[in-house]
């Protein structure tokens, strides 16, 4: 059964190459000022791989790209997986904090780039920055959530067994939330992407975004291709690998291993 | 020692004055090794009055004492076994019985006496490195029994502990407890709805009223079961059948009749 996934699912794809074929090359339909055809795409992946492009090898970019957005994602995890546990488990810190996260939720991650190019610049920390506000986000909300939905029977059992109050957060809240809160990391990784590309896209001095940013003003389609495309397999493996660990670390979920 | 006692206990859920009435004056006494069932109708208030003894709950009026003090918060000294289970699923069945002596901070070498004793006990052997949801439900009420035994708790709290369970499991495991009684007699207070099961398991069993609960009345079982000898009887089905269990379980089942009755149920 699951051969047959891959199957219907390596068809699809292949279905959608041979439609850009089809429209591009073979019939002229869209015009490759506005759609690069296959082989603009083979050849602007090939300059920007061998040669480099926008002051980098691809290498160069992606790595810049990944390593801001693994940075800013640890830190908004970090930060924001502690913090919804607590507002889950104590009810005044929920009472204190939320009123403060409804106003400053509603905010756009991205509207947060300009104050953080203000303060940080063009470099690195202005990106993290607006990554762990982007990501922070469903962090918090899902461990919060978790913590919330745990069955009442599991921590009255750790109760009564008479568990103290840091092995109780550690060896039973915590995992009891777990399931909730790497749909939270899923989230909030997918949050880094998006908003660090976007960051790129303003202010940048290297990385995927800022590849996409020089391919516009060239007016090179082959290369802004080649720029969202790497965005998309990056962003894939991230989440590849996020899943890795998440059903090492949810081993003993049954619904969670699907 | 494990005695329990409700004295003058009501319980209101919601507000003070305007809340539902849960519990209306309940007193009761429960001996030393004593195994008193409950029952009573559904809402009647019967498991709050379990989790008034484990300290998951406070009396609204009254006071509920466990060897003459007032319960206040939960502890391992009154130990637990939930309908649902209630097991940690993350945690193999070792380390779900293990955890409790852990919190005691007993060294490793005692802790691995004991939870092998317990897995013994309740014939988990094979089973303790599995998971909870590797198990059968009958399996995993015998870890929350065990986990709930290794602690040597003063008292056992049973809250409908197997009502979740298929018929035939049911009566395995209420075989089980009658021999677990047997070998380590504890203070058992068990909740129940099953009206065969209160009668074979307990010593005592109290009938209570519809809400707000009231004990209606207490009848003495082990008198009884002493003096038609119940306990030559292996099997739960000959006891089930003789005249004396009959007669008790009737008079029961009349008792909470007349609860549904009298409310045009």
């Amino acid at each position: 059964m699951i051969g047959r996934r891959v199957w219907v699912g390596l068809g699809s794809v292949a279905a959608v190459l041979l439609l850009w074929f089809g429209l591009t090359t073979a019939t002229g339909f869209v015009s490759p000022g506005r759609f690069p055809s296959p082989a603009d795409f083979w050849l602007s992946l090939n300059q920007i791989a061998t040669r480099g492009y926008a002051g980098g090898g691809l290498a160069a970019h992606a790595l810049q790209s990944v390593k801001l957005v693994v940075m800013g994602f640890v830190v908004a995890i970090a930060t924001g997986v502690p913090l919804g546990l607590w507002m889950g488990w104590d009810r005044r810190a929920e009472a204190a904090i939320n009123p403060i996260f409804l106003i400053i939720r509603p905010i756009p991650p991205l509207a947060w780039i300009p104050l953080a190019i203000l303060w940080l610049g063009l470099g690195d920390g202005a990106k993290i920055m607006v990554i762990w506000f982007a990501a922070f986000v469903p962090s918090v909300i899902n461990s919060f959530a978790g913590v919330r939905n745990i069955d009442r029977p599991i921590i009255e059992a750790a109760q009564m067994l008479g568990t103290p109050r840091w092995r109780l957060i550690t060896e039973v809240i915590a995992p009891a939330a777990a399931p909730m809160i790497f749909t939270g990391l899923r989230l909030s990784l997918q949050a880094s992407w998006t908003t660090l590309v976007a960051a790129e896209l303003v202010g940048a001095l290297a990385g995927i975004g800022f590849v996409l940013n020089m391919a516009q003003q060239d007016i090179y389609p082959g290369m802004i291709l080649v720029g969202m495309v790497t965005v998309g397999v990056l962003g894939w493996a991230t989440t590849y690998v996020l899943g890795l660990v998440e059903r090492r670390a949810l081993a003993w979920n049954v619904a969670g291993r699907d | 020692m494990g005695s329990i006692r409700f004295d003058k206990v009501d319980k209101v859920f919601g507000p003070a004055s305007g809340g539902v009435k849960a519990l209306d004056d309940i007193n009761l006494e429960i001996g030393d090794k004593e195994f008193v069932a409950i029952v009573g109708p559904s809402g009647c208030g019967k498991t709050t009055c379990l989790r008034m003894v484990a300290g998951f709950e406070p009396p609204s009026a009254g006071i509920v004492s466990v060897n003459g003090k007032a319960v206040t918060e939960p502890g391992p000294d009154r130990a637990v076994v939930f309908q649902q289970f209630a097991l940690f699923p993350w945690k193999s069945v070792r380390e779900n019985i293990e955890l409790g002596l852990r919190n005691k901070n007993l060294p490793k070498a005692e802790r691995d006496g004991l939870v092998a004793g317990a897995l013994r006990l309740m014939n988990l052997e094979s089973h303790a490195d599995a998971f909870p949801h590797q198990l059968s439900g009958g399996m995993q009420q015998r870890v929350a029994i065990a986990r709930a035994y290794v602690l040597d708790p003063e008292v056992l709290l049973m809250d409908e502990p197997f009502g979740a369970l298929d018929a035939q499991t049911r009566v395995v495991m209420q075989e089980e407890l009658v021999r677990l009684a047997r070998v380590n007699p504890r203070t058992v207070l068990f909740i129940t709805h099953a009206v065969e099961e209160a009668v074979y398991l307990a010593d005592r069993v109290a009938v209570m009223t519809r809400r707000p609960g009231r004990i209606k009345e207490v009848l003495d079982i082990r008198s009884v079961r002493q003096a038609e000898s119940w306990d030559r009887h292996e099997r739960i089905e000959d006891v089930m059948d003789l005249e004396s269990f009959v007669h008790l379980r009737t008079q029961i089942w009349k008792s909470l009749r007349e609860e549904k009755g009298a409310h045009g149920v």
